[in-house]
């Protein structure tokens, strides 16, 4: 009966913590975009694409069986607006016609350009360079099973300071390399990684790869991600980034110094979520050769990328995003409050073993207890009623401000109706969306412990099947 | 309500959870409003703001030539916004004709007095704002008002008073931060200034040389690189000075801003500095034997073509694959180099160039010697297979 009281009390302060460290996220969130858009006033856009003196990008889309969409993702990022820019695409070994429709579109040529591999990958067949669009370079490697390795091979053949690691079936907002990097200038000798925000492509609508109306999805399954990802980039990674303790780079779009990717060892091959693992290893890095940085985030550069349409599709991705975080902590577990790691090794790190690995497994016990109380009757319905109400009443309270966050902000949701879905959404996903998510987690937990690091195909309705006129 | 708050009292440690409930759910109608009237707010804002712009609009000429007396619109709030964002877009397109008449209605309207007045008097975001938007009337007057900011603690502030002065766009602009630059304690983003720099220093480069010879170290590296940038024909001898700088991004600059002039010394400069200890000094002395128009710099860039960098290899190649009436010979002698790393860079920028078929033509005449043929015939083979594959694809493409 006793140990009943302090798993009720454990589980009531553990959620009490949680709600009240992403409200004060939300807070650093709301005070740092409020500086970003009054720093955004004074900056011509056009003045850096105009500058002598605007750093070279490199643009990495690792490709494997893309052949439906690749010929017009390249077009789009060789479209975007930024005054010196190089694509590297690496075909991963497909085995469609994802290297065909490339030669074709782009009349690819062998290059004969050194390649040094300062980071191993599997074996490169040939490079390639466009006749048409000199900018445009195609590794054709042997296939290692990883997205990891593709980047590698595309950061080996980078000859640009800075790399952007993009997935090839999202959309980059045309002004979104410009804008990011506009989070490098602001201080180049310090900031060697930034981050945009992902947004939910589902529902809105894309015309010759680039999106004209951004509307909400239609299934609830989406909205209920739309909130997610809006928590987690507005709140989440703008709150930490404040504390420059940014934990992750989305691998969907991020910008990274090449040299400083090369010296950690680039991306982990085989690591299930390598965006984590790499950022992860840079705070290490940098921790350890006292080397003073910041690893930032940048809420306006957008890229759009489609979420899972069904439960099973979910369901995987979540079970390998929490697969990824093990992965990822686990062999990182040495950094835990050791004072040379600072901040990161005692405030982030922890938080995400506490708050982000154990959660399904707290909530699971949580649960558990609760019913054993209410069956035993040591339960006080009273103490159950206000915990039940609490919990909820906070995190709605959470996932609210971080659609305010959006509506001082971007607006992207500009009809009325969506705005209204998504604060009706807020107000539903904390039932039975959360326990589900609960569920999720701890598969990827049981499957990281069976060992299972298998990449499941998540099911894509595909960038053209969204709602056109 | 007090006997709310008395039975919640009574309550004891639940109390406190009910508090929190309460709190909580307060929040999210706090919240949920604050959206809604925030949205109402706008559109009603952005509705009115759209008909005083037509309104304002209507009678636009009358007001640039202040036949519509300024106190109709400047002291309301709202119409003075619009006037003056439409006042300073035109100014940022306009002609040097249509210049004068717009400064004129800034000027006689009390606009860029008032702006003026707040980039010295106001403090934080307010300060920077009206800092911007002095830089953006490219007025001379605004100067001192932007050249006092440079002084300010605040480092947004500075950045904003030297993105100010850019956007003035003369060299009087550039003046006071150039002054603050040579003190050496002056602290705003590198990119920063160099655009600013660029942008006012773009008709009068000399004032910059001036200036590099008195600062050292990294300071001096900035400058000479904006110098780099901007060098036109008539800086000559000063910039031989700077090619034998000890700095080698002093030297690089130097090197980039020769490839800007082509005078009798152009050519003997790049020839030293293409043989400089370091390899981006030879990169950016090759770059710029690239941008002038010289047959002598064949021969140097021959050699460069050897070097033990492959960016400058390439760069060598790149430049002597578009020399296309000397080609032939030009390949003759890289292969008497007996350098494969150079055979293979200039090939590759031949195929690149798309000039390749040409001298494969030149080939079949039989005026290329054994050696360069060879060479030629395996790219040949090569370029033939290629060709033949991509019919294929082509074929079977079509046949799908």
């Amino acid at each position: 009966m006793h140990f009943l009281a302090i798993s009720n009390d454990t589980l009531f302060i553990y959620y009490l913590l949680s709600n009240l460290i992403y409200l004060a996220l939300l807070i650093v969130a709301i005070f740092k975009n409020t500086v970003h858009r009054h720093r955004l006033g004074s900056l011509r856009l056009e003045l850096i694409k105009a500058s002598p003196f605007t750093p070279p990008i490199t643009l990495i889309v690792p490709a494997h069986n893309e052949e439906r969409s690749i010929v017009g993702s390249v077009g789009a990022l060789l479209g975007l607006e930024y005054p010196s820019l190089e694509v590297i695409v690496v075909n991963d070994g497909s085995s469609d016609g994802t290297m065909e429709k490339l030669r074709l579109a782009y009349q690819l040529q062998t290059a004969r350009i050194l390649y040094i591999p300062d980071i191993a990958t599997a074996p490169l067949h040939a490079i390639y360079r466009s006749a048409v669009e000199p900018r445009l370079f195609v590794l054709d490697k042997e296939a290692a099973g990883c997205k990891a390795d593709a980047i590698n091979a595309g950061i080996n053949a980078a000859t640009s300071p800075y790399v952007c690691v993009v997935d090839a079936d999202s959309i980059l907002e045309k002004e979104s390399l410009i804008r990011i990097m506009a989070g490098v200038f602001s201080d180049p000798d310090r900031v060697v990684a930034v981050g945009g925000i992902v947004r939910v492509l589902n529902g809105s609508r894309v015309v010759n790869n680039q999106i004209e109306e951004v509307r909400l999805p239609k299934k609830a399954i989406e909205v209920m991600q739309v909130i997610e990802y809006l928590r987690a980039f507005l709140v989440g990674r703008e709150g930490w980034a404040g504390f420059n303790m940014l934990p992750i780079i989305s691998g969907a779009f991020g910008v990274f110094q090449r040299d400083l990717v090369k010296q950690v060892g680039g991306f982990r091959t085989h690591a299930v979520g390598e965006d984590l693992d790499l950022v992860i290893r840079m705070h290490r890095r940098l921790h350890e050769e006292h080397r003073p940085y910041h690893i930032n985030f940048i809420p306006d550069p957008t890229c759009w990328t489609e979420v899972p349409t069904d439960l099973k599709s979910l369901a995987r991705q979540r079970a390998r995003w929490h697969k990824g975080l093990i992965d990822t902590l686990w062999p990182n577990r040495d950094m835990l409050f050791r004072k040379r790691y600072g901040r990161v090794g005692w405030a982030v790190l922890p938080y995400m073993w506490i708050f982000e690995f154990f959660a399904p497994i707290i909530e699971l016990v949580g649960y558990s207890t609760i019913i054993i109380a209410m069956m035993t009757g040591n339960l006080s319905r009273s103490f159950f009623l206000q915990f039940l109400l609490f919990g909820y009443a906070f995190a709605t309270l959470i996932s609210i401000g971080s659609v305010l966050l959006e509506e001082m902000t971007f607006r992207r949701y500009s009809d009325w109706r969506e705005v209204a879905r998504l604060l009706i959404y807020c107000l539903f996903e904390h039932f039975p969306y959360r326990q589900l998510t609960m569920v999720w987690r701890l598969q990827g937990i049981w499957q990281y412990l069976r060992g299972d690091l298998q990449w499941r195909e998540m099911k894509r309705v595909g960038i053209s099947a969204n709602p056109v006129g | 309500m007090g006997f709310i708050f008395s039975g919640i009292e009574k309550l004891g440690p639940a109390g406190l959870v009910l508090q929190a409930i309460l709190g909580s759910l307060l929040g999210i109608c706090l919240l949920i409003g604050f959206i809604v009237l925030r949205r109402w707010y706008r559109a009603r804002y952005f509705r009115r703001r759209n008909e005083r712009t037509v309104a304002l609009r209507a009678r636009w000429d009358d007001i640039v030539s202040g036949k519509v007396s300024a106190e109709e619109w400047r002291f309301d709030p709202l119409d003075c916004d619009i006037v003056e964002s439409i006042l300073l877009d035109a100014v940022e397109m306009a002609t040097p004709e249509q210049l004068p008449r717009l400064l004129d209605c800034l000027r006689n309207s009390g606009l860029l007095d008032m702006r003026i007045c707040e980039a010295r008097t106001f403090s934080g975001w307010k300060r920077r704002t009206a800092l911007l938007a002095l830089g953006r009337t490219r007025a001379m007057e605004s100067i001192p008002a932007l050249a006092d900011a440079l002084d300010s603690p605040s480092r947004e502030t500075r950045i904003a008073s030297v993105r100010g002065l850019g956007r003035i766009a003369r060299m009087e602009a550039a003046i006071p931060i150039l002054d603050r630059v040579v003190s050496g304690n002056f602290d705003v983003p590198e990119r920063t200034l160099k655009n600013t720099l660029v942008n006012c220093c773009r008709n009068y480069p000399s004032i910059l040389v001036n200036y590099v010879e008195q600062t050292q170290g990294p300071l001096r590296e900035l400058l000479a690189r904006v110098l780099g940038e901007l060098a036109s024909p008539d800086l000559g001898e000063e910039l031989l000075i700077l090619a034998a700088d000890a700095l080698p991004e002093v030297r690089a600059s130097a090197a980039r801003a020769l490839g800007n002039t082509n005078t009798l010394f152009t050519l003997p400069a790049l020839h030293t500095l293409a043989t400089d200890p370091e390899w981006f000094v030879r990169l950016r002395a090759v770059v710029a034997l690239g941008q002038i128009e010289n047959i002598g710099k064949i021969r140097i860039l021959l050699r460069t073509l050897c070097d033990s960098n492959r960016h400058v290899r390439q760069r060598a190649a790149w430049a002597l694959a578009r020399m296309e009436p000397q080609l032939e010979q030009i390949l003759e002698d890289v292969v008497a180099t007996q350098d494969e790393y150079a055979l293979q860079s200039f090939i590759s920028e031949l195929e690149r160039s798309g000039a390749i078929e040409k001298l494969v033509g030149a080939s079949e005449i039989g005026s290329a010697n054994d050696s360069a043929q060879a060479a030629l015939m395996e790219v040949v083979t090569a370029v033939k297979k290629r060709v033949q594959d991509s019919e294929k694809a082509a074929v079977a493409a079509a046949g799908r």
